[in-house]
């Protein structure tokens, strides 16, 4: 799978150049200068800590700590004269170990939960080649504007496949999940993932994180018994996600708890910048506490002035408390 | 692990793996900018090759079509390996996924396909009968439970063929001169959620299951008493089957009632009824495979001893698994001496 921050930012404003000491430079060539950065050393105006290694997966396809910053740009493949970006989907069922007294079954994309972030700019051409494998029969529906045909309503019985193409827009934090009812079901067992299309201009650069909040209804009473970010409940409690002081965190936010109406996104000890479903470039408000119905997202801003271990979660408290928790552990710039 | 064919799975990712290093070389390219939304190959309409036939698309074909295929090639186990490299993005992907070598690929290019073509002739009959089959199993088990004054558990076996499978089915209803019968499904649900004890339960049951029945009835008598048709709707219900037993066990225990249940359903209407169907003029062509076939069907349905799933599973995932391979290979042991 392509892992790769975000490839769609912007040159780089004069501040930027500054802390990276390429300020008297022309601009034209501190811009070539910053490209060739970039190119040799990833995204050189985003300070990312190094990722915690060997942190158990428990029988997950993909550690909680990369699916916060993995992204899937697909494939490229040239077709008639257009750029189509190619992605290939697997449904299929996977245990996960949700604590240490519940074993479940999930169904998912690709052997995750949540599936694979699908990113896109807007305008592309995408291409999801989808492959049922799971049983029962699935389909993926993409939030988005499209034709009918690949709105994902149609059930793709077990062991066949279907194509889902369709142009990337409008640029904003969109999703895709499973259609076939009881949707509840197909949603909460996890069969969902973030479809990110950015705009064609781009976004400034930040540490860019996801975060999809989910419910686990363990014993089919059409409730939850346990949430999560990212698939496991309480992971980020044990495995804080590391961000640097006064970085740019670009946050990706999904609520796809079923069952419970709403969910808000709380952090602590900051405010954020709210831009609502993603489809602004400027954000609209500031607030620690955002809420959000099944299915709604946004993307928040937010820098740390001070180091230390910082909770998110949903100030539904009983959620946060049965697994939907998290902690940002904010460490001090290096001299980078 | 959790899939038939999950072997085949670090092949896959390798190459998407490949595919990823290409891709990324490729990201900084300009994408393309339009923005109107345009036609998907879903819905563009059948299309054939240069020959006339109609093409094959290796994302959705049963292996008969694809034994055309692997006999024009004259490579042994050809379809499967069509089928377990599934999804193709292109039909280049035979080649980059390693299932044919280009100058093999050359030969059958012109005859393959990944858009959604309609299927046609025996290929849809089949795909036809597996789904209607499909919602038999899961009325098979919901008439079980609710004998079992079970509602509950019965309801969403009940919810099912109209959730997952009508939809797909409903288009070429008129053209085969089918009555609708989705409301009668509904209705028997709606009753079960909310009146299971009403005594309409009962009829409104019998006409969902006489619904199905008369969508059955259109497929011609011709195919029907054919085994190698009835064979290939039954591997694809008990690969159905297996998947869904497997989707039920967590933790050496059974967790999800629901797919047990599905699984056994399915297992139930293919031994008790499809096999049964063929079972006389399959031994009159091949006696041996028919002993054989069904000795191995009565052992699988073993691993489902009553609608209520037991605790611990009577027979593991991998057995199960296992067991239907064995099914699907004996079956196609069948196609290869009657071709």
């Amino acid at each position: 799978m392509p892992i790769e921050s975000n490839k769609f930012i912007k040159p780089l404003n004069r501040r930027q150049l500054l802390k990276l000491g390429l300020a008297g430079v022309g601009v034209a060539g501190a811009t070539l200068a910053v490209q060739q950065l970039r190119q040799a050393s990833g995204n050189a105006a985003v300070q990312i800590p190094p990722i915690p290694e060997g942190t158990p997966t428990y029988g997950n396809g993909i550690n909680p700590m990369k699916v916060c910053r993995e992204f899937d740009y697909g494939t490229l493949k040239q077709e008639n004269g257009r750029t189509i970006r190619e992605f290939q989907i697997t449904a299929q069922n996977t245990i996960l170990q949700l604590n240490q007294a519940i074993s479940y079954v999930t169904w998912n994309y690709n052997g995750r939960v949540p599936g694979p972030t699908l990113r896109a700019r807007e305008g592309d051409r995408i291409r999801v080649v989808f492959l049922n494998k799971g049983g029962h029969a699935h389909t993926m529906h993409f939030h988005g504007i499209h034709p009918s045909e690949v709105d994902g309503i149609k059930p793709v019985r077990n062991d066949t496949a279907f194509i889902y193409e369709f142009d990337a827009v409008p640029y904003g934090l969109h999703l895709y999940h499973c259609h076939i009812a009881p949707v509840t079901r197909h949603i909460s067992k996890g069969l969902h993932g973030m479809f990110i299309i950015d705009p064609k201009e781009g976004r400034p650069p930040a540490d860019e994180i996801v975060l999809v909040m989910q419910g686990y209804d363990v014993n089919e009473k059409n409730e939850n018994e346990l949430y999560a970010f990212n698939g496991l409940p309480d992971y980020y409690m044990q495995h804080p996600i590391p961000i640097y002081q006064n970085q740019l965190v670009r946050l990706y936010v999904l609520n796809l708890i079923e069952f419970d109406p709403v969910a808000t996104f709380h952090l602590h000890a900051n405010f954020f910048k709210l831009f609502p479903t993603g489809m602004t470039l400027a954000p609209t408000m500031e607030t620690d506490v955002v809420t959000m119905g099944t299915a709604e997202r946004h993307i928040l801003e937010f820098a740390y002035p001070f180091p230390g271990k910082y909770m998110f979660h949903p100030h539904q408290d009983a959620i946060a408390e049965a697994g939907c928790m998290g902690v940002f552990d904010v460490i001090p710039r290096s001299n980078a | 692990m959790f899939t038939l064919r999950s072997i085949l799975r670090p092949l896959l990712m390798a190459v998407a793996m490949t595919c990823l290093v290409i891709g990324l070389n490729n990201c900084t390219q300009a994408p393309s900018s339009s923005n109107a939304p345009s036609a998907s190959p879903a819905a563009t309409s059948a299309m054939t090759s240069a020959t006339g036939d109609r093409k094959i698309n290796i994302n959705t074909s049963i292996l008969s079509e694809l034994d055309k295929l692997e006999a024009q090639l004259g490579i042994p186990a050809l379809s499967n390996q069509i089928q377990a490299s599934r999804p193709y993005g292109s039909i280049d992907d035979l080649v980059s996924k390693g299932v044919l070598k280009q100058d093999q690929f050359d030969q059958i290019k012109d005859q393959v396909t990944v858009e959604d073509i309609v299927l046609t002739g025996e290929a849809k009959d089949v795909d036809y009968l597996t789904k209607l089959g499909l919602m038999k199993g899961h009325m098979l088990i919901a008439d079980q439970l609710l004998k079992l004054n079970l509602p509950d558990q019965a309801e969403p076996h009940l919810g099912h063929p109209v959730e997952e499978i009508y939809v797909d089915i409903q288009e070429q209803l008129p053209e085969r001169k089918v009555p609708e019968f989705s409301a009668s499904l509904t209705a028997v649900q709606d009753l079960v959620k909310s009146k299971p004890n009403d005594p309409k339960v009962a009829t409104e049951f019998s006409s969902a299951m006489s619904g199905i029945d008369k969508a059955i009835a259109v497929l011609p008598a011709t195919q029907m008493q054919s085994p190698e048709f009835v064979l290939q709707a039954m591997t694809e219900m008990l690969d159905t089957a297996a998947a869904e037993y497997i989707a039920s066990i967590s933790g050496g225990k059974i967790t999800a009632a629901i797919e047990y249940q599905d699984s056994m359903g399915f297992v139930n209407y293919v031994k008790d009824t499809m096999f049964k169907s063929i079972e006389a003029k399959l031994t009159q062509q091949d006696a041996p495979l028919a002993k054989d076939l069904r000795s191995k069907l009565d052992n699988l349905a073993k691993a489902w001893t009553q609608p209520v799933p037991p605790t611990a599973p009577v027979v593991s995932a991998d057995e199960v698994a296992n067991q239907v391979k064995a099914i699907e290979q004996a079956v196609a042991s069948l196609k290869k001496t009657a071709a």
